[in-house]
């Protein structure tokens, strides 16, 4: 293979209790920690170990965002990646427009392989992956917990609800990462010097002509409801009465 | 008759005699300290603490505070007579009020820490205590301990930590000391007598807690040094880049950390490569991301730091904090282990730690010392494991030289030998030893003066 594309999306941190604003226009992102999507962290780290087993030239990292997704590119650049592109996008981008924007950088880049998380846990879409693989006209093997090339052929298993299943597919292709799949390395202070020297390519999203639909239109935000306080019952009769009482049974 | 008594002022959810039940309460968690009680108390109010020890108080019988439990030093055990009533606060734990624009909030005695943190943080403040038993001490535990922990360098003690208490005295009279107010020179401060008192001055029934402004930006890493000494160069070259937002500054030998490598589920190595001694750093830095890793990097520059792993998520920062907070429990996998929590001037830890050790191996040569602890603030957990050549009896045999020859060392740098354990049992012999004799008269005169017929917590401190 030479190159690998992999997609980073800049997310509220998996670890924040996320807060929404009060007028319910967004998340509130004022001072919260911003990670990359730890799925697509798997991924790059899936991609650095094919470069290292030498099955892989380059591996590229790609963001699509505000400028502030440069950090977690660099992140990503400190990890091992040899560049970056960030497609600056000032307003939010749906999967599709995504998918879509993707597709011009394949058209660029002309990748063997493209690895992106399996979802982003900020909007937990589950569909740039999929759409992309469509729209380039390629294989796609999602929700991978292993993989294992051949030439040009790469053996996939994946997680599905019933187990594991194990597909094979033609490269160039899609494929998605699941938790399973690796544990991302720890970045080492001398490497995020040193990825300030590598390059990281800045494109608009307007120079990429790809033509938005707007087909998702965000209304308000607003948090789930609080779980109710549980209630002690003492025995089986005063349970039932409990449910019948709230309509449940 | 008085048991009686105590048992119809907590009605019957409120007292515990089943021996069972009362092993846990009775027993320090490593061990070392037992005790025996008729009764266990759990009052739900401070005015059911105050009826308990007016009752007591009567009949002169003693009475034993206690919290989550998790001491190291037998100050919460009560003594094998099997007359000292215990009282525990586990069930007196409300948060009594909560003020964002005050910056405070109102906690029973029985709270447990991590509940306090987490009120604190459901309205964007930091309660700043934090330490390694937070998931079961309690708050009124803390303060009576005067307890420190991991933020002691930037946030100070227990004690900082305290606007007001509320007190059942010795007499079962309550004072009502809940204010927040920071400043505040009418008359003595005598919240500052229970802070640290273990009990032996009064049952702090409640506090008012100072908050901060929750940390933004907050950075972690792991950075490898070699020696204590550059440990604490590299901290005074951070305070003052980083204009002292520096939170956490934890050191870690090697052999610490391989300890918790060999014996704890699900963490793993920092680095590929072993290094003699590492730091856990945690701060929130102008600049964010880039000025931490831009201030790191030039301490790697100047040869401060061997190499460092900076988390790139709160995941990671949490992975970071595990290892460190493991370390007693891996510990315990190795044998028995003889703890010290000295504190000495943080300039001269590397130095101290330098001559502890081979003080150390002058008694015993095959001494595994397990060093680690809160370097930012002075304090060291300077930690002997048994070594793998002795028997328990054999390793035993040399406790008190070994004891001996860590407090002297202390003791020879200016320091204290109880950083933030405190003194209960384990260390009265000790005190007696350190403190001069104005100091202790002082000491016996307060305790006099609030608890003359000495019932709150006796055999403990003095």
């Amino acid at each position: 293979m030479e190159k690998i594309l992999v997609g980073l999306k800049r997310v509220v941190d998996y670890n924040v209790r996320v807060r929404v604003k009060s007028d319910g226009s967004g998340v509130d992102t004022d001072g919260v920690k911003m990670s990359i999507n730890p799925f697509d962290e798997i991924a790059l780290e899936e991609a650095l170990r094919i470069r290292e087993r030498g099955e892989a030239k380059e591996v590229i990292v790609v963001s699509i965002g505000t400028s502030e997704a440069q950090q977690q590119l660099r992140t990503g650049l400190a990890m091992g990646a040899d560049r970056a592109i960030l497609v600056e996008s000032t307003t939010a981008v749906d999967p599709l427009t995504s998918a879509k924007m993707f597709l011009k950088l394949i058209e660029k880049e002309n990748p063997d392989l493209v690895i992106l998380g399996k979802q982003a846990i900020d909007n937990d879409n589950i569909q740039t992956g999929q759409m992309l693989a469509a729209l380039w006209g390629r294989p796609q093997a999602t929700f991978a917990s292993e993989l294992v090339f051949d030439g040009n052929r790469a053996k996939v298993t994946r997680e599905v609800d019933i187990g594991l299943e194990t597909i094979e597919i033609d490269l160039p292709a899609v494929i998605t990462a699941d938790l399973r799949l690796n544990e991302p390395r720890y970045v080492k202070l001398p490497d995020i010097m040193k990825a300030k020297k590598k390059p990281l390519e800045q494109i608009s999203a307007a120079d990429l002509a790809v033509a938005t639909v707007n087909a998702l239109v965000e209304s308000a935000y607003e948090p789930p409801q609080q779980r109710q306080k549980g209630i002690m019952v003492s025995d089986v009769p005063e349970l039932v009465a409990a449910l019948k009482d709230k309509g449940l049974v | 008759m008085l048991i009686e008594k105590l048992k119809s002022i907590v009605g019957v959810e409120g007292w515990v005699d089943e021996p069972a039940v009362l092993e846990s309460h009775l027993t320090e968690w490593r061990g070392a300290y037992r005790g025996k009680t008729p009764l266990m108390v759990v009052p739900r109010t401070t005015s059911e603490v105050s009826e308990l020890v007016r009752a007591c108080a009567a009949e002169r019988t003693a009475i034993v505070p206690q919290g989550g439990n998790t001491g190291l030093c037998g100050g919460a055990i009560p003594d094998s007579s099997n007359t000292q009533i215990l009282l525990s606060l586990a069930r007196l734990n409300r948060i009594r009020s909560v003020s964002p624009d005050d910056y405070s909030l109102v906690a029973e005695a029985g709270c447990v820490l991590a509940d306090v943190q987490s009120q604190a943080r459901e309205i964007n403040r930091l309660f700043a205590l934090s330490l390694a038993a937070e998931g079961s001490c309690q708050i009124g535990g803390n303060i009576s301990t005067n307890a420190g922990g991991t933020n002691v360098l930037r946030f100070g003690t227990a004690r900082e930590q305290v606007l007001g208490l509320e007190v059942v005295l010795a007499d079962g009279s309550i004072w009502d000391g809940i204010r927040s107010l920071r400043k505040d020179t009418a008359g003595y401060d005598l919240k500052q007598l229970f802070i640290g008192a273990e009990g032996t001055l009064g049952i702090i029934t409640a506090a008012s807690l100072r908050l901060f402004p929750l940390p933004r930006d907050l950075h972690t890493a792991i950075i490898a040094v070699a020696s204590p000494g550059d440990a604490v160069a590299l901290l005074s070259d951070l305070r003052s880049q980083l204009s002292d937002q520096i939170q956490a500054f934890e050191l870690i030998s090697d052999r610490a950390l391989r300890f918790v490598m060999r014996h704890i589920a699900g963490v793993r190595a920092p680095f590929a490569e072993n290094h003699p001694w590492y730091v856990l750093i945690e701060g929130s830095v102008p600049g964010g991301q880039k000025g931490f890793d831009t201030v790191l990097m030039n301490t790697m520059d100047r040869g401060l730091a061997l190499n460092a792993i900076v988390a790139g998520s709160l995941r990671e920062a949490d992975e970071f904090w595990r290892l460190r907070h493991s370390i007693s429990e891996a510990q315990k996998s190795e044998g028995a282990s003889l703890k010290h929590d000295v504190s000495v001037p943080v300039g001269r830890i590397g130095d101290f730690i330098r001559s502890a050790e081979s003080a150390v191996q002058k008694v015993l040569a095959d001494a595994r010392v397990v060093a680690f602890g809160h370097v930012g603030d002075g304090n060291v957990h300077f930690n002997i494991s048994q070594p793998k050549s002795q028997s328990l009896e054999q390793f035993g045999g040399y406790a008190a030289a070994l004891s001996d020859a860590v407090y002297s060392v202390t003791l020879a740098f200016n320091g204290s030998i109880s950083a933030e354990h405190g003194i209960g049992k384990a260390k009265r012999e000790l005190l007696r030893k350190v403190r001069g004799e104005t100091e202790l008269s002082l000491m016996r005169a307060v305790k006099q003066a609030l608890d003359p017929a000495n019932i709150m917590n006796p055999g403990k401190v003095l």
